[in-house]
C-alpha cells in the first residue's frame, strides 16, 4: 500500500514539549482523523507536516519525499487549511482563487475553470465577486476550504474544517471530502466533532500531550481501550484513553 | 465594593482606558530598550529646547496685538485642523470596527453614554499626542517665569473637545448623505485633505504663482506694518488662554466642553445606528461581474498573481490611499513650482524640487513596501505554498513600487518636456530612492497588520530611520546632479550606498529575524 505520510520520530518543545517522538502513517487514499484533547499537540503536528513548524527531530516523507530535504516538491502536492481560514478580507473569493493557483502555478486556463467549478460546487457562486470582508466565518471556511483544493492535491490536511459551518455548509464540506477520499485522495483531518471522526474517518489516531496513544480503524480503537467491538461508541474510547490528559496547553 | 459604579461614566471610561494601555503596550511589545531609549532621546531633546526656550523667555512678556493675536489664531487653527484629522477618520473607523461595540450596545447601559465614553476616549488619544510634544518644550518657562503659560494644555484640551465634537458630525453627517459603504473611505480622504488643508493654503501663492515663497508669518508682519491687521475681539480669545487669563481659558473650554457634549449626547442614538448599520456594508462590489472581468484569463504563476493580489490590496485600503494621497497633496506646491520653473528654464533652481520628488518616492516607496512585504495577512498560505520566498519577496516589492512610478510619472515629464537631463536625473533619484527603501523593507521586515499602517505600528525602528536618511541622501544626489554638479553628488550617493551595504541581510539572517518575532 503507498503511505501519503509517513511521519517517523517528530519531536517539537515550545517552552514546554508539544511533540514527542510521534509516529504516524496515513495511507493514500484514505481519510485520517487525528483526534485528541485541547492542547494534545494536533495542530502543532500538522503545522510540522504543512512545513510551517520546524521539527527539533523527526523524518517527514508525503508519498515518498523528504519534506524536510525539498520542502517545495512536498508543499506542491500538499494543502493545509487551518482553523481560521487564511483569506483576504479585500479580495473577492475568485480573486483569492486566482492567487493561490498563482502561488501553487496552476496553469491559468485550468485554474479558472476549477475555481469556477468549486465556488459552484461550495455554494459560493453567487458571491464568487463580493469581497470577504463581510463574509461569515462559515462562508471564509468555504473559500478557505477551495482556496486548498484549488491545485488538486494528493494530500489535504485540514485542521477543524467544519468549525463556524451551518449544517447545510458542514454536509457539503464532508461530502466535499467524501468524495475526494473516493476519487483516491488522502485527507488528514483535525475535529472535536467526534461523530465526524466516527462516521467519516478510515483510521483514527489519538494523541495527547504530544504522543500518539492510539491508531488504527475505530474497532481497533475500542479493542486498544479495551471495550467489545461494536460495542461503544468514539466518544467512550476517546475519552477512555485520554483519561488524565486533558489539560493540556499547547495545540 | 467599587468606588465608582459599573455602568457609570467614569467607570466606562477606567474600561476604555484601561484597554487602550493595553493596546499602546502591545504595540510597543518587541521594541524593547531601544524603542525607550529613542523615546528618551527625543523626549530629553525637546526638554533641551524647553530649557533654552525659558530661558531666552524669562524676562519676555508676550504683548497682546494684532501680530501675536493672529499668529496664536493661526497656530490654534493648524492645531485644530491637525486634531479634527485624526478625530475625522477615529470618528468613522469607530463606526466600522465591531470591537466590543456590539456588546456595549448589548447591555443596559445607553448607547449615548458609550458614545460620550468613545468619544471622551478620542479627543484623549489626540490630547496626548500634543501634549506628550508640548510638555516638554513649554514646562521649564511655565515652572520657570510663566506659570499662566499653561493655559496652553487648557487650549489644547479644548481644542481636542471640539475637534471630537467636529469629527463626529462629519462622520455621521457622510453617514447621512453617503450612506455606509462609501462612508469609510471618503472620510478618510477627507481626514487627508483636511490634514493637508493649512500647508496647502500657506502655500496658495506658491500654487498660484504669484509668488515663489512667502511664509504666512511674513505676509502677517507685513499686514501689520501697513496697518491693514485688525482682528476682532474673538480672535484674541486663543492668545489670552494660551497665557491663562482665566475668562478666556474658561470661556474656550466650556464653549468646547458644550460642543463636545452636544455632538455626543444627541448622537448616541444615531450613532448606536449607523454602527449597527454598518455591519456587512462595506464591501461596495457588485457580484454581478462586468464582461471583460469575467473574460479576463487568470495570472501566471507566483510573481504574476502576487503583483496582482498587492495591487488589489494597495487599491482597496481607505486608509493607505488617505495616507499616499496626503503625501502627494505634500508634493503639489513643489510640482507647481518645479513647472513653472521648468517653464522658465531655470536649471539649478530645479534642484530642491527634484530632491523633494526623490525623497517622497523614497518615502511613498518605504510606506507600500511595508505594506506589501510585512503588513501580510495571510502568511501561513505564502508558507505552505511552493513559491519562492525571492519570488514572492520580487513581486510584494515590485508591486509597491508601481504606484510609486505612476505618481512620479507627472512631475518628471513636466520636467523632462522642459529640461530633460532634470527630468532624467530626478527619475534615476526616485527610483533608486524607492527602491532602496524597498530593500531596506525587504532586510529589515517586521510583521505587523495592515490596519497598523497608519501608524506604522508593526515598522521597524531602524528601517523606518534608514529609509529616511537614504532617501534624505539620495535627495541631495538628485538635487547636486539636476544642479549640474553631478561630481559633488557622487558624495551623498555613496553615503547612500554605504548606509544600504551596512543595512544588508542575508536570506538566512531575514529568516533568522523573523522566525524570532
Amino acid at each position: 500500500m503507498t503511505e501519503a505520510l509517513i511521519v517517523r520520530g517528530l519531536d517539537k518543545t515550545f517552552t514546554k514539549p508539544a511533540v514527542m517522538d510521534l509516529d504516524l502513517t496515513v495511507h493514500a487514499g484514505e481519510l485520517y482523523a487525528l483526534l485528541g484533547p485541547n492542547g494534545a499537540g494536533k495542530t502543532t503536528t500538522l503545522r510540522m507536516v504543512a512545513g510551517l513548524t520546524k521539527p527539533d527531530k523527526g523524518e517527514i516523507s508525503i508519498f515518498g519525499i523528504d519534506a524536510r530535504a525539498e520542502p517545495a516538491a512536498a508543499k506542491a502536492i500538499t494543502a493545509w487549511a487551518p482553523d481560521e481560514a487564511m483569506v483576504y478580507d479585500r479580495l473577492t473569493p475568485l480573486e483569492y482563487l486566482e492567487f493561490v493557483a498563482g502561488l501553487w502555478n496552476v496553469e491559468p486556463k485550468t485554474a479558472k475553470a476549477r475555481a469556477e467549478d468549486l465556488l459552484s460546487k461550495l455554494s459560493l457562486a453567487a458571491e464568487a465577486r463580493t469581497r470577504c470582508e463581510d463574509f461569515s466565518r462559515g462562508m471564509k471556511q468555504k473559500v478557505a476550504l477551495a482556496g486548498a483544493l484549488i491545485h488538486d492535491p494528493r494530500l489535504l490536511i485540514l485542521d477543524e474544517p467544519l468549525t463556524g459551518l451551518d449544517a447545510a455548509a458542514a454536509r457539503l464540506v464532508k461530502d466535499m471530502l467524501q468524495e475526494r477520499v473516493d476519487a483516491g485522495g488522502t485527507v488528514i483531518l483535525t475535529t472535536h466533532i467526534l461523530e465526524v471522526a466516527e462516521r467519516m474517518a478510515d483510521r483514527i489516531g489519538i494523541i495527547a500531550g504530544g504522543r500518539l496513544l492510539a491508531e488504527g480503524t475505530l474497532d481497533a480503537l475500542r479493542s486498544q481501550a479495551g471495550e467489545g467491538k461494536g460495542g461503544s461508541t468514539l466518544e467512550d474510547v476517546f475519552l477512555q484513553l485520554t483519561a488524565g490528559d486533558a489539560n493540556g496547553t499547547t495545540a | 465594593m467599587t468606588l465608582i459604579a459599573p455602568g457609570s461614566i467614569l467607570w466606562l471610561l477606567g474600561h476604555e482606558m484601561r484597554l487602550y494601555w493595553r493596546n499602546f503596550r502591545a504595540g510597543r511589545a518587541g521594541r524593547g530598550a531601544r524603542g525607550l531609549i529613542s523615546l528618551i532621546v527625543v523626549g530629553v531633546m525637546l526638554f533641551g529646547g524647553g530649557v533654552l526656550a525659558a530661558l531666552g523667555l524669562h524676562e519676555v512678556e508676550v504683548p497682546i496685538h494684532p501680530i501675536s493675536i493672529s499668529v496664536a489664531a493661526l497656530a490654534a487653527a493648524v492645531v485644530f485642523t491637525l486634531m479634527l484629522s485624526q478625530t475625522l477618520s477615529a470618528s468613522s473607523e469607530a463606526l466600522y470596527e465591531r470591537g466590543d461595540l456590539d456588546l456595549l450596545f448589548a447591555s443596559p447601559i445607553g448607547p449615548a453614554k458609550v458614545l460620550f465614553v468613545r468619544s471622551l476616549g478620542v479627543a484623549g488619544g489626540v490630547v496626548t499626542i500634543f501634549a506628550l510634544i508640548v510638555t516638554p518644550l513649554l514646562l521649564p518657562s511655565v515652572i520657570w517665569g510663566h506659570p499662566g503659560w499653561a493655559g496652553v494644555f487648557g487650549v489644547l484640551g479644548g481644542l481636542a473637545l471640539s475637534s471630537t465634537a467636529v469629527g463626529l458630525l462629519l462622520a455621521m453627517a457622510l453617514f447621512a448623505l453617503i450612506g455606509p459603504r462609501r462612508t469609510r473611505t471618503v472620510a478618510q480622504v477627507m481626514a487627508a485633505l483636511v490634514g493637508a488643508a493649512f500647508f496647502l493654503v500657506s502655500q496658495t501663492r506658491t500654487i498660484l504663482g504669484e509668488q515663489k515663497s512667502s511664509s504666512l508669518f511674513a505676509e502677517i508682519t507685513r499686514q501689520a506694518q501697513e496697518g491693514r491687521l485688525h482682528p476682532s475681539p474673538i480672535m484674541s480669545l486663543p492668545l489670552r488662554a494660551m497665557l491663562g487669563e482665566p475668562l478666556p481659558l474658561l470661556t474656550l473650554l466650556a464653549g468646547s466642553a458644550g460642543l463636545f457634549a452636544l455632538a455626543a449626547l444627541a448622537l448616541g442614538r444615531r450613532f448606536s445606528d449607523a454602527a449597527a448599520a454598518t455591519q456587512g456594508k462595506t464591501a461596495a462590489r457588485p457580484a454581478k461581474a462586468t464582461r471583460s472581468e469575467a473574460r479576463r484569463a487568470f495570472s501566471a504563476g507566483p510573481f504574476l498573481a502576487t503583483v496582482r493580489k498587492e495591487l488589489l490590496l494597495i487599491r482597496r485600503d481607505a486608509a493607505l490611499l488617505s495616507q499616499v494621497l496626503l503625501r502627494v497633496l505634500y508634493l503639489i506646491p513643489t510640482a507647481l513650482l518645479l513647472s513653472r520653473n521648468a517653464a522658465e528654464g531655470a536649471g539649478p533652481a530645479l534642484a530642491g524640487g527634484a530632491g523633494v520628488v526623490a525623497f517622497l518616492a523614497g518615502q511613498v516607496a518605504g510606506s507600500l513596501a511595508w505594506i506589501t512585504l510585512s503588513a501580510e495577512d495571510a502568511p501561513d498560505l505564502l508558507a505552505v505554498s511552493p513559491a519562492r520566498i525571492r519570488t514572492l519577496r520580487r513581486a510584494k516589492l515590485a508591486a509597491a513600487l508601481i504606484p510609486v512610478a505612476l505618481f512620479l510619472v507627472a512631475p518628471i515629464a513636466v520636467l523632462t518636456w522642459f529640461l530633460p537631463s532634470a527630468g532624467a536625473w530626478t527619475a534615476l533619484g526616485a527610483a533608486l530612492a524607492a527602491w532602496s527603501s524597498g530593500l531596506i523593507n525587504i532586510w529589515h521586515q517586521r510583521p505587523g497588520k495592515r490596519a497598523d499602517f497608519k501608524r506604522r505600528g508593526g515598522a521597524s525602528w531602524m528601517a523606518t530611520i534608514a529609509e529616511m536618511l537614504v532617501s534624505a541622501l539620495l535627495a541631495g544626489a538628485t538635487g547636486l546632479a539636476v544642479a549640474g554638479l553631478w561630481p559633488w553628488a557622487l558624495v551623498p550617493l555613496g553615503l547612500a550606498g554605504a548606509t544600504l551595504l551596512s543595512l544588508r541581510r542575508g536570506d538566512a539572517q531575514i529568516a533568522r529575524n523573523l522566525r524570532t518575532r
